[in-house]
């Protein structure tokens, strides 16, 4: 069987590149808002002419989106088929409910794309707003599946039953006995469950195993993870568009970029104001809760330990210990001699199994200790603490720093006594009027890109061993297609991502900067009289 | 067929169709774009690049939600059909990946070519337009080739009775061939007419006439193609073929009908703009009339399979067999689902008919 582990980066690829363009995708429609709002409140055309240029960089953008959204999707199902299990049960709802958001968010982008400018603004915001609407449903109900993933929510003690140092996650709304006994299935034979699950007739023998096909909706992990995973990609959104926009002062000294950056940077401000310490205060304690070990894994926690500054933030009380992986092991040796086989037979699972027309021994497995599968585990997550750490406390550090530019730019563009004179003072450290406005939309981004890719990393990493976190491995859910591994097709994949990608992002590029020379022709072939054609921006 | 078993097909159906009937309009004007636009920048040709841009303007609109049907069929299989998805993706997982690789190809240079119209040199956006419309036809080479497997499956046949992984052998499949080739000729004529019927609201006879030749001489190709693949059909897949020379036979027969209609108003049309006449009323309708015949054709390849999902021969093997039973699946919130892609097929429509018959969507860019 393909070695996941060549095949994970493959997929982190595939999800960073589609994490760039969602972030402008619903960054873009808030500075293009504030655009329009500017252009129907002062007529002031500079405001039309930006939201104009901003459309056309996140039309373009969509369609990057658009296909690495299809790379990520089809690459889970080709890559990872295993997860087509999730997607028959607990994804299902969510993702169903996802494609009202997509087919409607691309519906009405088309629609605004093709009626700015002819319709009035108010009417051009009303269908932006739709189009966000529903592009913020769709992250949604995506930040839905992968929490699930992150806590899997329904399956009650099941993690528990294995990992004593695991909460209970929901609800128990599985069939405890098919959900085990897959799950040893795959265990015992070593083979990608996809390779059972793709029998015919095989699911109807199995019948339910969900048995409330909505509980992923539920998921309190989800509720945090939404606000906070939306607001950071609108952040970085608005401060690329705000650096975008800066660079053009910067260059050019033109004072009209100036009053596009302005209310960009205002717009930012009040956003980072609800993300930074509100929301991911609230994502923070989800961790704690319910990833144990990614949350030690933050802390490089390898013993519990006390620190009242975390344990402030973490827990609400400055008293209690940062849980470590001593914890963890100690929960672990709770299951005594406890084996495998001992397991099975509480939950009334038979020693040979028959799947999908095969018979699958789980003697092989049934004298293995509960306790050492357990603490094996731990040494895996725990193989990942100087990664996990180091990239949590990188994140956070960058997060301020995008903070106090945040401020510095917002104070500096709108006088209020005394922080404007500050944010004046501060802003005067970094040159002329020109560069400082440039630099400080630069740390906007710095502050907004990082944390957010070292978050993700966070999220992802801390999950490991697992792929949803206490249920299942990546062995389980790989592809069995031998030659996905193969240097040819790794090579000719990441050739072909690289490429479309790099070029989108460097088209996006030309798109937002270049000038138009070359109309003469189209304009001559539409009738246009030389004397109507217009110069630059 | 229980009631989620039935509505994950429908569903499926109807995804398949739309998203059919979209790449249809979207790679036959693709082709058409990216040659004139070749031909403008080659021969300094003023109206070659004015009619690249009109009928490129059918992609820009349409292919974004075209593409969110290729994801909704995704959802469907893998939602509703979990054995059949994951049976397709390891089998067929070179197919797949082609088409994947062609879908990432395809759709951002559709966007960045239309963007950067005028902002690039014309030989490097030409070269662009290229890479566009010839990726597209990367698409269908994979995922016909999951069509061809559920009405013979040689490959997914071999894998499932010996375990080895099949690698190319889905491009044995006779079918893949026949279906392919009938596709493709498809795609360019419908594209051709399409076009015609743009170029009839922009009242630009050259354009008729130009778009009309190409796509009534791919039409010429079809009357082999066509029956190459009807007879394929009674060849490799007969219960297919029964289904649709009986049970689907009226609707086999308005789609004959409407193939014969769309070559005698083609010819007769392009006789007389030939003749120096001026455009017949009635080229307008030959887009819509073409695209009606994708839609037919599609229903019948598809509809035709009930109860089946997949045709082995003499024998079908029911959807049941694919079907998600792992828990029971929540119908209102399907119905609500299918109510909401009626509304977005709405709003899409009213932005389409502001872009193209309003003609909002401006030929020449405006400068930002």
């Amino acid at each position: 069987m393909p070695n996941p582990n060549l095949l994970r980066p493959l997929s982190a690829l595939g999800v960073y590149f589609h994490g760039v363009y969602i972030s402008l995708t619903f960054g873009l429609p808030v500075a293009i808002g504030v655009m329009l709002w500017k252009w129907w409140r002062t007529g002031d055309k500079v405001y039309y002419r930006a939201a104009r240029l901003m459309t056309a960089v996140l039309a373009v953008n969509f369609a990057l989106g658009a296909i690495t959204g299809t790379l990520v999707e089809f690459g889970l199902v080709q890559i990872w088929p295993g997860v087509n299990l999730a997607i028959a049960t607990f994804a299902f709802v969510p993702l169903a409910l996802e494609l009202i958001a997509f087919s409607n968010e691309i519906a009405f982008l088309i629609l605004f794309i093709v009626t700015l400018g002819r319709v009035r603004p108010p009417v051009s915001i009303a269908i932006l707003a739709a189009y966000a609407g529903f592009a913020y449903l769709s992250g949604v109900l995506i930040t839905t599946v992968n929490s699930w993933m992150q806590a899997p929510w329904g399956v009650g003690p099941v993690a528990k039953a294995l990992y004593p140092f695991m909460p209970e996650y929901g609800p128990n709304v599985v069939d405890v006995q098919k959900l085990v006994a897959l799950k040893l299935a795959a265990v015992a034979t070593g083979s990608p469950i996809s390779l059972i699950i793709e029998k015919p007739g095989f699911a109807e023998t199995v019948g339910i195993v969900l048995k409330d096909p909505n509980v992923a909706l539920y998921s309190p992990y989800a509720l945090v993870s939404m606000f906070h995973n939306i607001l950071a990609a609108i952040l970085i959104g608005m401060a690329v568009a705000t650096a975008g926009w800066a660079y053009k002062y910067f260059k050019t000294g033109n004072e009209e970029y100036l009053k596009i950056v302005k209310p960009l940077a205002g717009a930012f401000a009040v956003i980072f104001v609800i993300q930074a310490p509100i929301v991911a205060h609230f994502m923070g304690e989800m961790v704690v809760e319910y990833n144990p070990t990614k949350f030690a894994l933050m802390e490089g926690a390898v013993t519990t330990f006390n620190d009242p500054i975390i344990a402030l933030v973490a827990y609400g009380d400055p008293n209690k210990p940062i849980v470590g992986f001593d914890q963890f092991e100690k929960a672990c040796l709770s299951h005594g001699n406890a084996t495998v086989g001992d397991l099975a037979k509480t939950l009334g699972i038979p020693t040979v199994l028959q799947l999908a027309g095969q018979t699958v021994d789980l003697n092989g497995i049934a004298s293995l200790k509960l306790s050492d599968l357990c603490l094996a585990d731990l040494q895996k997550a725990m193989s990942y603490m100087p990664l996990v750490h180091t990239t949590y406390y990188v994140k956070v550090a960058f997060a301020i720093i995008g903070g106090l530019a945040a401020a510095v730019l917002l104070f500096y563009f709108y006088k209020v006594p005394g922080l404007s004179s500050l944010a004046a003072a501060i802003a005067r450290i970094l040159g002329d009027e020109r560069r400082r406005v440039f630099i400080l939309a630069l740390l906007l981004v710095l502050g907004t890109v990082i944390p957010a890719v070292g978050g993700w990393a966070v999220r992802e990493i801390g999950r490991k061993p697992w792929t949803v976190y206490g249920l299942l491995y990546p062995s389980e859910v790989v592809t069995p297609v031998p030659y996905a591994t193969s240097p040819g097709f790794l090579a000719v994949t990441y050739l072909v991502i690289l490429a479309v990608n790099l070029g989108g992002l460097f088209a996006m590029y030309l798109v937002a900067t270049r000038e138009y020379k070359f109309l003469e022709l189209l304009k001559r072939g539409a009738g246009v009289e030389k004397s109507e054609s217009k110069v630059g921006a | 067929m229980n009631e989620a078993v039935f509505i994950g097909f429908v569903g499926l159906g109807l995804a398949v169709t739309l998203h059919i009937l979209f790449t249809a309009m979207t790679l036959g004007t693709g082709l058409i774009a990216a040659y004139y636009r070749w031909l403008a920048y080659r021969k300094n040709d003023a109206w070659s690049e004015l009619f690249a841009r009109k009928a490129f303007k059918v992609l820009i609109v349409s292919e974004l939600f075209s593409g969110v049907w290729g994801t909704i069929i995704t959802v469907f299989l893998a939602g509703f059909f979990t054995a059949l998805t994951t049976l397709a993706t390891n089998a067929l997982f070179i197919p797949i990946a082609i088409a994947i690789a062609s879908i990432m190809v395809r759709i951002p240079t559709i966007a960045i070519s239309w963007y950067t119209w005028g902002k690039i040199h014309p030989k490097t956006h030409s070269l662009i337009m290229w890479v566009m419309a010839l990726s597209g036809f990367g698409i269908p080479f994979g995922f016909r080739a999951i069509f061809a497997e559920i009405n013979n499956p040689v490959a997914v046949g071999y894998y499932l009775q010996t375990g080895n992984n099949p690698g190319f052998m889905p491009y044995e499949n006779p079918l893949f061939w026949t279906l392919y080739l009938h596709t493709v000729a498809a795609v360019i004529s419908t594209g051709g007419f399409v076009a015609a019927s743009l170029m009839s609201l922009e009242k630009d006879p050259k354009g008729i006439s130009t778009a009309l030749k190409i796509g009534f001489l791919v039409l010429m190709a079809q009357l082999s193609l066509g029956p190459l693949y009807w007879l394929s059909l009674s060849w490799y897949a007969p219960l297919l073929f029964n289904s649709v020379n009986t049970t689907f036979g009226p609707l086999f027969a308005i789609k004959l009908v409407a193939v014969a209609t769309l070559f005698i108003l083609g010819l007769q049309a392009y006789r007389k703009i030939k003749a120096g006449a001026a455009a017949p009323g009635y080229v307008k309708w030959l887009g819509p009339l073409a695209l009606f015949i994708v839609v037919a054709g599609e229903v019948l390849n598809d509809g035709s399979h009930y109860p089946y999902m997949v045709i082995a021969g003499e024998k079908g093997l029911p959807a049941t067999l694919f079907a998600n039973f792992y828990m029971d699946i929540p119908m209102g919130a399907v119905y609500v689902i299918l109510a909401f892609f009626i509304f977005s097929v709405v709003v899409f429509t009213t932005a389409a008919f502001y872009a193209l018959y309003r003609r909002f969507l401006a030929e020449v860019p405006q400068a930002e």
